[in-house]
């Protein structure tokens, strides 16, 4: 870029970004600071008088049986929800990415229950999940299977999963869009040279959208372990103040700190949780980044690319 | 972080979805139109996204006894309208919806303008450390909202501005570094004859973005402010946590009421509010889809 930029006084681009850096100070690095604080201390939310305890509530969390099971319950529930999600959309745009009739509108079906509030998603799903009156012990009594109890433990971890495949449609949009960007000509060529349907999506289309898959698997791990309001949501309706009646199989770590600070009033030790919590997700983002050197294939040369994003 | 870098900006260079070129791009590799099974699978599939809102609506037209019969009841024998009389009328049910209403519009016009001013910054203007900066952007991103907000509710208790509409206009006016990618993806890809002609004539360079960038991006303000809006509309934890229940939003409050006298949540009624809650969020998304369209295949954060 041979732009000249001596033509303004430096100080105009500081100006138009100083709303973003600002927040960001205030609003996102103050606060992880100020956590940070607050998590060597034995703070509770109200009293005036709290006292340093260092270290102290780090200590405990790594001898905690309840932070333990929350974090294996959490990455299992990762594990579980984010191959399921990244597949699941790819199969719904695969699906809708043939020549359907009224393709507008199943695009739609997929695609709305993506943008439906957490709190009607919620309310919605306890319908369907209730045990004497929902429609899904309804139906399965059809085929003779006793009343299942969906919204009580242990089940309910499978009901949690099930409400998160129902947002799929945010998913299957991107991968559409990636998948009509897969250069007509390579498939062609794939099929002229004798390969079946199945062996040019696996060679030819699933490598070829590899960065959108990567990046979908990023951010699905970053939204599924700090998943949250669904199961405070999905098993009770009063709030926050009681993230005690969660049952234990929908105890999922961010549940676990809302617990303590809400219900155990440990603020200190709740904040050391999110700091802890900060470190894994980062530390598991980097490993993720790390490994798709290995299986991503971009088409744009790095240092090509690097440049064009700093321009 | 360069190959965050590299994950995140191949995604402006995807195109929405668009029928006529998927049709194109289909006569080769699907050939013949998909057989009964695919149908098939697709009914299966809509009867389980469409499935839960049926059963939404049929419980807010039901009774309270007809909800809970058994053997099962799928249809009232009389719609039940009153069920959406008594969620209006239990609660504020109106005064909560403009809670939701204000909360959600100041926050997206803020964030829609504050996010279009730093965007076109990035795009546009050089400066020392620029590169560094978007960096920074590009990985705050990555930082889950969840785990700043609890501190941020420490110190908002602090300086008093719990059960006060502020923190969303300090949000607001903090830009969203989603935002800002998509107006700087924008305003990058503009010809920069644009400003060349107005920096002759004089004019300064906010005029500039106000008079010349920001009407040209009117597609992103739209996408913005529409995702912006429904987000809030639909946030429940922020609201849950900062304000009290008499200033609180419709999410937070169609959870919180519609009790019987025991302190159970009547279903019925529940369920009447849960359909009024939603219909601002389905028209959005009916007449403006594309712009839902257009912000996941642009970046492909929200989750």
């Amino acid at each position: 870029m041979a732009r000249k930029w001596t033509r303004y006084p430096k100080r105009t681009f500081y100006a138009f970004v100083a709303p973003w850096a600002l927040g960001f100070l205030l609003l996102t690095a103050a606060p992880m600071v100020y956590g940070f604080v607050v998590s060597l201390t034995n703070f509770d939310g109200v009293s005036p008088r709290y006292k340093w305890v260092g270290l102290d509530n780090y200590i405990e969390l790594f001898q905690d049986p309840d932070v333990w099971a929350a974090l294996v319950r959490t990455l299992v529930f990762t594990a579980i929800v984010v191959p399921l999600t990244v597949g699941g959309s790819l199969g719904l745009a695969v699906i809708i990415n043939r020549r359907l009739r009224a393709v507008g509108l199943w695009r739609t079906i997929f695609f709305l229950p993506s943008v439906v509030p957490v709190v009607a998603m919620a309310i919605m799903w306890k319908l369907v999940f209730n045990k004497d009156a929902g429609i899904l012990n309804a139906i399965l009594g059809l085929v003779g299977i006793p009343p299942v109890g969906w919204l009580v433990d242990p089940m309910v971890f499978y009901s949690l999963i099930i409400l998160m495949l129902w947002g799929l449609g945010g998913g299957m949009i991107i991968m559409l869009a990636a998948l009509q960007g897969v250069p007509q000509e390579l498939e062609e060529a794939a099929i002229v040279d004798g390969a079946g349907r199945w062996t040019v999506f696996r060679h030819v289309t699933i490598p070829m959208i590899s960065p959108i898959l990567f990046f979908q698997l990023v951010t699905g791990v970053i939204v599924a372990l700090q998943v949250f309001v669904q199961p405070l949501l999905l098993t009770n309706s009063a709030g926050i103040s009681q993230a005690g009646g969660v049952p234990d199989s929908t105890t999922l770590y961010m549940v676990q700190v809302y617990q303590e600070f809400f219900l155990s009033g440990r603020f200190g030790y709740g904040s050391a949780m999110l700091w802890i919590f900060f470190l894994i997700i980062l530390g598991l983002t980097l490993v993720l980044l790390r490994s798709s050197r290995s299986w991503v294939y971009y088409e744009v040369d790095a240092d090509a690319e690097r440049e064009g994003a700093v321009r | 972080m360069t190959l965050t870098e590299n994950s995140i900006t191949e995604f402006p260079t995807l195109t929405p979805p668009s029928p006529r070129k998927r049709r194109k791009a289909n006569r080769s590799s699907s050939g013949k139109r998909p057989g009964a099974w695919t149908y098939i699978i697709i009914l299966a599939l809509t009867a389980f996204f469409i499935g839960p809102f049926l059963w939404l609506v049929l419980a807010a037209l039901k009774t309270p006894a007809e909800w809970a019969s058994l053997p099962i009841q799928i249809l009232p024998e009389q719609p039940q309208w009153n069920n959406f009389v008594d969620a209006l009328t239990d609660m504020n049910f109106i005064g909560y919806a403009g809670n939701s209403l204000f909360i959600a519009t100041t926050y997206s016009v803020l964030i829609t303008l504050s996010s279009a001013a730093v965007g076109f910054g990035f795009a546009r203007l050089r400066a020392p450390g620029k590169n560094f900066l978007f960096l920074i952007v590009l990985a705050t991103m990555m930082i889950p909202q969840i785990l700043t907000l609890l501190p941020t509710y420490i110190m908002f208790a602090r300086i008093g501005l719990l059960n006060t509409y502020w923190p969303w206009v300090l949000w607001g006016l903090a830009a969203s570094p989603y935002m800002v990618f998509l107006f700087r993806q924008y305003f990058s890809s503009l010809p920069k004859e644009l400003e060349d002609a107005a920096i002759i004539d004089g004019a300064g360079w906010f005029r500039i973005f106000a008079t010349i960038f920001l009407p040209l991006s009117r597609p992103i303000l739209i996408t913005s402010f529409l995702l912006s809006f429904t987000w809030t509309w639909g946030d429940y934890i922020a609201p849950a946590l900062l304000l009290d229940l008499d200033r609180t939003t419709l999410a937070v409050a169609i959870t919180a009421f519609y009790l019987d006298p025991n302190g159970n949540a009547i279903p019925t009624v529940q369920a009447a509010a849960a359909v009024m809650y939603i219909i601002p969020v389905l028209l959005i998304f009916f007449f403006a889809q594309r712009y839902f369209v257009q912000s996941n295949v642009s970046s492909g954060i929200k989750g």
